[in-house]
């Protein structure tokens, strides 16, 4: 038997669902009423994006990025995975890089438009990621502190920067932002899907939007 | 066995042991079973020591973190264990936190006798093999372990020779290799050949029996004991069986005590002559006592594994 093409996606997820979602929990418990700064300061991100306020709106995620990083990954998903410290990492990167384009105004889309297709995919996407990704645990019969919430939990962060890039950024820029945040719903979708989450399909929805709008918006800058 | 709760062999443990070595000595290998009031026991690796027929696996269902309330639902899974006379626990670094729950579970029950802790060393998780039975040691607040296997082959030339030197020194009772899945078994079948050790660990279920060609027979011939995991396939064999709502057959029970599916798949691998024991996971007390109960007689003859195999093919 060749020993690579004998792996599937299950060995590489060395946790249950239950575990998962207990994780997901433990950092709603443990974090509330931070959920109300986060979401505040999320809305607050997309107003100032919307109203050519770009580099404060691009430094606004990044302590988000952080926080996640060490409270979510570093503290609590590494313990169940060891991968998760590299991912952890990575999300420290975003956080850098954010704060790195906010001071340079690197790649910054100073005039988006609501009604230029791309920004609107953005808009969608990040107001999905701030009011709906919070509400999808509690009413699929979920605990509320099981709801996933940006700047608290790691794919409602990523969903709502991936709206917010397409918005705020342009060109090459906004390819090099959007990596992490798409790296990171790909892998969690495949978490979700190993764990039998009805989830997984949401998040590679997701991605599948956010791609047809960075490709439009690519297309639309070069014209 | 060196843990930190002092072990003292009990008459039934002294009874089973000479049983055993005179088993061993005088019987045929098939004949190796020895039954101790319910979980049935085998010799392994030529030492006449025994080991209860079902183990535990801790892949998946023990990494559980540091949440209290999963930490301790755990820990009630490895009470259940023991109370059924549960033996060999296996763990590795790659598992995540499994070890440290481990940890917290012999903590909270005190270390048992029975216990026989099987754990790995793995390159990924870095440092050198010394180093990470030391670590692993503390993570499970033993002593020594009984067993220490070269997870997945990874880096087992430099692994194999350090556990072996530490076997030499005592710092740890037996040494072994694994597999999984069917992988590399050429690769195991060399080691299994070339070096002294202990154990093998692979997978071995009804529906995974590559392992029967060579190298079940070669670990009978060599005296080498076989630790068989994914005894339900991760958990999809009895899945499938429970989708498909398909009754046991009637003879199951008559013939090899089979009541549920569980027995059916776990009596049909510990049956196998050369397996010393299979290591089931689970995070239910209820699924643990399910599992203990297929270590217990009658066992299924070479006829009645035939039929069982043959039972599954049909499904």
């Amino acid at each position: 038997m060749n020993a690579w093409t004998s792996y599937q996606l299950q060995d590489f997820i060395p946790f249950t669902a239950e575990v998962y979602f207990r994780l997901l929990e433990r950092m709603g418990e443990t974090f509330w009423p931070l959920h109300l700064l986060t979401l505040a300061l999320g809305a607050a991100t997309l107003v100032l994006a919307l109203t050519q306020r770009t580099r404060i709106a691009c430094l606004l995620p990044a302590p988000f990025w952080a926080f996640v990083a060490v409270a979510f990954f570093f503290q609590r998903y590494a313990a169940l995975n060891w991968a998760g410290g590299y991912v952890g990492d990575a999300f420290i990167v975003q956080a850098v890089l954010l704060v790195v384009m906010a001071l340079t105004g690197w790649g910054m889309d100073n005039a988006p438009r609501a009604t230029n297709p791309p920004v609107a995919i953005g808009i969608a996407i990040t107001l999905f990621g701030l009011i709906i990704m919070p509400l999808m645990a509690p009413l699929s019969g979920g605990p509320w502190f099981q709801a996933e919430v940006y700047g608290i939990h790691a794919d409602p962060t990523a969903v709502t920067t991936l709206g917010l890039v397409l918005i705020m950024l342009r060109g090459f820029a906004l390819w090099i932002a959007a990596i992490i945040p798409a790296l990171w719903l790909v892998v969690s979708g495949l978490t979700l899907q190993v764990l039998d989450s009805s989830g997984a399909v949401v998040l590679f929805a997701v991605l599948a939007i956010a791609l047809v709008g960075l490709v439009w918006k690519s297309i639309a800058s070069k014209r | 066995m060196k843990h930190h709760i002092k072990h003292r062999i009990t008459r039934r443990q002294s009874l089973t042991l000479i049983g055993a070595t005179l088993a061993a000595v005088t019987l045929p290998t098939a004949s190796l079973l020895a039954n101790t009031g319910g979980m049935q026991q085998k010799t392994f690796a030529g030492t006449g020591k025994t080991l209860p027929i079902i183990g535990m696996g801790t892949w998946r269902t023990f990494n559980v973190g540091n949440d209290p309330e999963l930490l301790d639902a755990r820990t009630e899974v490895v009470k259940a264990f023991f109370e059924h006379g549960g033996g060999l626990i296996d763990s590795s670094p790659m598992y995540g936190s499994a070890p440290d729950v481990m940890g917290y579970a012999l903590q909270q029950l005190g270390t048992p006798e029975s216990l026989f802790s099987a754990e790995k060393v793995w390159s990924p998780a870095g440092g050198s093999a010394r180093e990470q039975v030391a670590e692993l040691e503390d993570r499970w607040q033993v002593e020594q372990f009984d067993l220490v296997q070269v997870h997945n082959l990874t880096d087992w030339r430099e692994h194999l020779a350090a556990l072996q030197e530490m076997k030499a020194e005592g710092t740890i009772s037996h040494v072994g290799i694994t597999t999984s899945h069917g992988r590399r078994h050429s690769e195991i079948e060399q080691i299994m050949t070339s070096e002294d050790i202990d154990f093998v660990q692979l997978t071995y279920n009804i529906t995974h029996r590559e392992a029967e060609n060579r190298l079940l027979p070669l670990a009978e011939e060599r005296g080498i004991g076989v630790i068989a995991n994914r005894p339900y396939d991760g958990g999809s064999l009895i899945k499938n069986l429970k989708r498909r709502n398909a009754p046991l057959p009637e003879w199951a029970e008559a013939e090899c005590g089979c009541t549920t599916w569980a027995d059916f798949l776990l009596k049909f691998i510990v049956s196998h002559p050369a397996i010393t024991c299979a290591i089931p996971a689970t995070t239910q007390v209820e699924h643990m006592r399910e599992n203990m109960r297929a270590g217990h007689a009658p066992m299924p003859s070479p006829d009645a594994r035939q039929r069982m195999a043959a039972t599954i093919e049909s499904l």
